[in-house]
């Protein structure tokens, strides 16, 4: 008898548990930022909102070169960057490719082709039906209700005196070296030859399939410091890329002055470089509206 | 099949309800060797082959064994570790990558099979039963030695059961003699320390490996070393607990694996607390032939630099795995003539002063473990030291990697009287809690972490 009770007061527990967070999950729905731990959580956190709000005009796809290019950085309303760092500018265009109204103009990344599209987050964004979990993660809700309620997110007039204060300062002298060293001996290394010409496929195929459907796609270089855009990845990939795509209006132009950008870890751009490349693409693409 | 895959749960409903129809209960013992089988081959049936020749191998030399012992059991445990050394220790002398290994096919076929899952384990389960029941004269069936090696709570990753305990709990078992809730106890909270601790603090920890380290604040460096801590005493733990639960199911008590390890004052101490039943196999196998502590302190002090560095070779052919062990065995070996004295200190403050002293030691060697190239580790270990030059580190929410080391931490500081007598009520509720709470906040699917030995 003894044992019934334990094990009817233990369901009984584990039941109350589970129905709460099923209502609350249901009341308030998965609207809270959950923390994420890992940069895929990031990417999910971007993916998601992309396919619960209303689509927007312009969409950037690419790697995690473009994931630094943050969204408020722009100045053309209406955009969503779809990059995920680690992961493939071709998972990022196939998601919005399955997506039944498409945005006005795709924008998609070349830097990095080597990487296999991610079938996983494919598949679950491109499903029609709701992949909303039914319960919420309790502790990670905590925790993301103290972040938020710790760090207020900025206003837009705040946002853009900091971004036009960090323009005004000169660009940084960390010594990167050591980073960019690794990079190029990284890049030296790896050759990119076989899956950057599967991915280049891809991208034609998707590219066709979203012009039928009347969206615009550009492809964009963001630049690389001199030594690896020397190095033989880059070559290696620019070389099938622009091969594949010699058509130059199939280009963005991203016009930023070279001296003017940064790579502290010897990959990414740092803030402010990040800030000049966004100008000069909506510079570049204010033009298609 | 893992321990967390819906697969394994039919898998073991399955079992468990045919085990103890009456019909069946003369080939209980069968019925559980033919479920490991199963269990073992389910996705890597090529290694079944080679399970057979451990098995069989050792049958062979248990009998001829009885029968001369002098010749045959040293035989037997030769065997036995040219296995272990075969798939665990062949990439030291020849190159992996290679297209033609050794230029032979049959061998390069064998040095191509992939580690068999649980071979540690097992061999060390082998080298158990032919040293103790090779002291007796009768031998047991052939289907009560194959259990013991094969038992699938345990196949995997232990506890490591001596034959001496394990062969005499064969007999017929009946469901009411079943331990319900304390079965429910310790799968319970294994599930959960696997689930929600360890899948968790694993995708912190996943900035650990290389080149990520890199990327580190120095802080965040030495938060990452102390919840690898927490996470692979939980996805151990973890397995440990489901393996001691699951076998209170079948009728069969398995060793307790831990004892609340973080709370050791001493290196010596922390060895009998953690992955108990690997020390005391070592004790018992290696350190007393040795010799033990019988040879005069100079041999004592060799003997546990010995076990120690075996030990960790045990773990895998790694200069990180010897130098974790022979660390561990140097501080063993530091600490000895101390001891006596250190434990005559009656204060509470310095009591609590070589708690975090271990278990700070202990957190540090970790990381021979996690980052298994040698040279990797070292370049984490530097990176502790000095102050980070990372443009763009990545952000950890410290609230949330307490938030689940949390239940390491109470389980090891919580005052035992409080659960015991206060809280004794509620015990079922905490229970449903974990249970819910594994379910809601898993981490993300990763293998526990002993698989890979």
């Amino acid at each position: 008898m003894a044992t019934v009770q334990w094990f009817i007061k233990c369901g009984l527990t584990a039941a109350v548990l589970l129905l709460a967070c099923g209502f609350a999950t249901a009341r308030f729905g998965q609207g809270l930022q959950l923390p994420s731990t890992t940069t895929r959580d990031g990417s999910l956190i971007t993916l998601n909102r992309y396919a619960k709000e209303p689509i927007p005009d312009v969409v950037l796809v690419g790697s995690s070169l473009t994931f630094r290019l943050k969204e408020e950085y722009f100045a053309t309303t209406n955009l969503r960057n779809l990059a995920l760092a680690g992961g493939s500018p071709v998972t990022g265009l196939e998601i919005v490719a399955n997506q039944p109204r498409l945005p006005r103009i795709v924008l998609v990344e070349t830097n990095v082709l080597s990487r296999a599209t991610d079938e996983v987050l494919v598949d679950r964004y491109s499903r029609k039906r709701n992949a909303e979990p039914l319960f919420l993660r309790p502790v990670r809700v905590v925790v993301a209700s103290y972040e938020s309620w710790l760090h207020a997110p900025v206003t837009q007039a705040q946002a853009s005196s900091a971004h036009a204060r960090l323009l005004k300062q000169p660009p940084s002298n960390f010594d990167n070296h050591v980073y960019v060293d690794r990079a190029v001996q990284q890049s030296n290394t790896e050759d990119p030859t076989v899956a950057t010409q599967i991915n280049v496929q891809k991208i034609e195929r998707l590219i066709f399939a979203l012009e039928q459907r009347g969206a615009r796609v550009l492809l964009f270089q963001l630049p690389l410091s001199k030594e690896l855009e020397d190095a033989r990845f880059a070559k290696i990939t620019r070389g099938i890329v622009h091969a594949q795509f010699p058509d130059s209006g199939r280009w963005l132009t991203i016009d930023a002055s070279h001296s003017e950008l940064r790579w502290a870890d010897g990959v990414h751009l740092d803030e402010r470089s990040a800030l000049i490349v966004v100008q000069s693409i909506d510079r570049a693409i204010s033009c298609c509206f | 099949m893992t321990f967390t895959s819906w697969q394994f749960g039919i898998f073991v409903a399955v079992v468990f309800g045919v085990y103890y129809l009456p019909a069946l209960r003369a080939l209980q013992v069968q019925l559980l060797v033919v479920a490991s089988l199963f269990f073992y081959s389910y996705g890597q049936p090529e290694l079944l082959p080679l399970l057979a020749v451990a098995v069989f191998g050792t049958y062979l030399f248990l009998i001829l064994a009885l029968r001369n012992r002098s010749i045959w059991l040293p035989m037997g445990i030769a065997f036995n570790l040219a296995l272990l050394a075969f798939f665990k220790y062949k990439f030291l002398f020849v190159d992996a990558t290679s297209s033609a290994l050794v230029g032979e096919a049959p061998i390069d076929f064998l040095l191509r099979l992939p580690l068999p899952i649980g071979i540690s384990f097992f061999v060390f389960h082998n080298i158990s039963l032919l040293v103790d029941l090779t002291k007796q004269k009768d031998a047991p069936s052939f289907a009560s030695v194959f259990l013991y090696i094969i038992f699938f709570p345990q196949l995997v990753s232990g506890p490591i059961t001596r034959a001496g305990m394990f062969i005499p709990q064969m007999g017929p078992k009946f469901l009411s003699d079943v331990q319900y809730v304390d079965a429910a106890r310790w799968i319970l909270i294994g599930y959960f320390f696997k689930l929600y601790v360890a899948n968790n603090l694993n995708e912190m920890t996943f900035y650990m490996s290389f080149p990520l380290y890199e990327t580190l604040q120095t802080q965040d460096r030495w938060l990452l070393v102390f919840l690898y801590s927490y996470q692979i005493y939980a996805d151990f733990f973890g397995y440990s607990a489901i393996a001691i639960g699951l076998g209170m199911l079948f009728g069969y008590r398995l060793p307790i694996n831990f004892n609340l390890p973080y709370t050791s004052k001493s290196f010596s101490e922390f060895w009998t607390r953690w992955h108990m039943s690997l020390s005391s196999w070592l004790r018992t196998y290696l350190y007393i032939p040795l010799g033990g502590n019988q040879k005069g302190i100079t041999r004592t002090y060799l003997n546990l630099m010995i076990v120690m560095g075996l030990g960790g070779l045990w773990h895998g052919a790694g200069l990180s795995y010897l130098m974790w062990g022979t660390l561990h065995g140097l501080l063993l070996v530091m600490e000895r003539p101390l001891l006596g004295r250190l434990q005559s200190i009656d204060s509470t403050v310095f009591k609590t002063a070589q708690m975090c002293f271990v278990f700070l030691c202990v957190s540090m060697l970790w990381i021979f473990f996690k980052l298994p190239h040698f040279d990797q580790a070292i370049g984490y270990l530097t990176g502790m030291f000095v102050p980070s030059t990372s443009p763009n580190p990545p952000k950890l929410f410290y609230n949330l990697a307490l938030l689940y080391s949390l239940p390491v931490i109470i389980q090891h500081f919580a005052p035992r009287a409080l659960f015991e007598r206060r809280l004794r009520g509620t015990e079922p509720f905490l229970y449903g809690a974990m249970a819910a709470l594994m379910y809601l906040e898993a981490g993300p699917e990763t293998a526990f972490i002993y698989f890979q030995f």
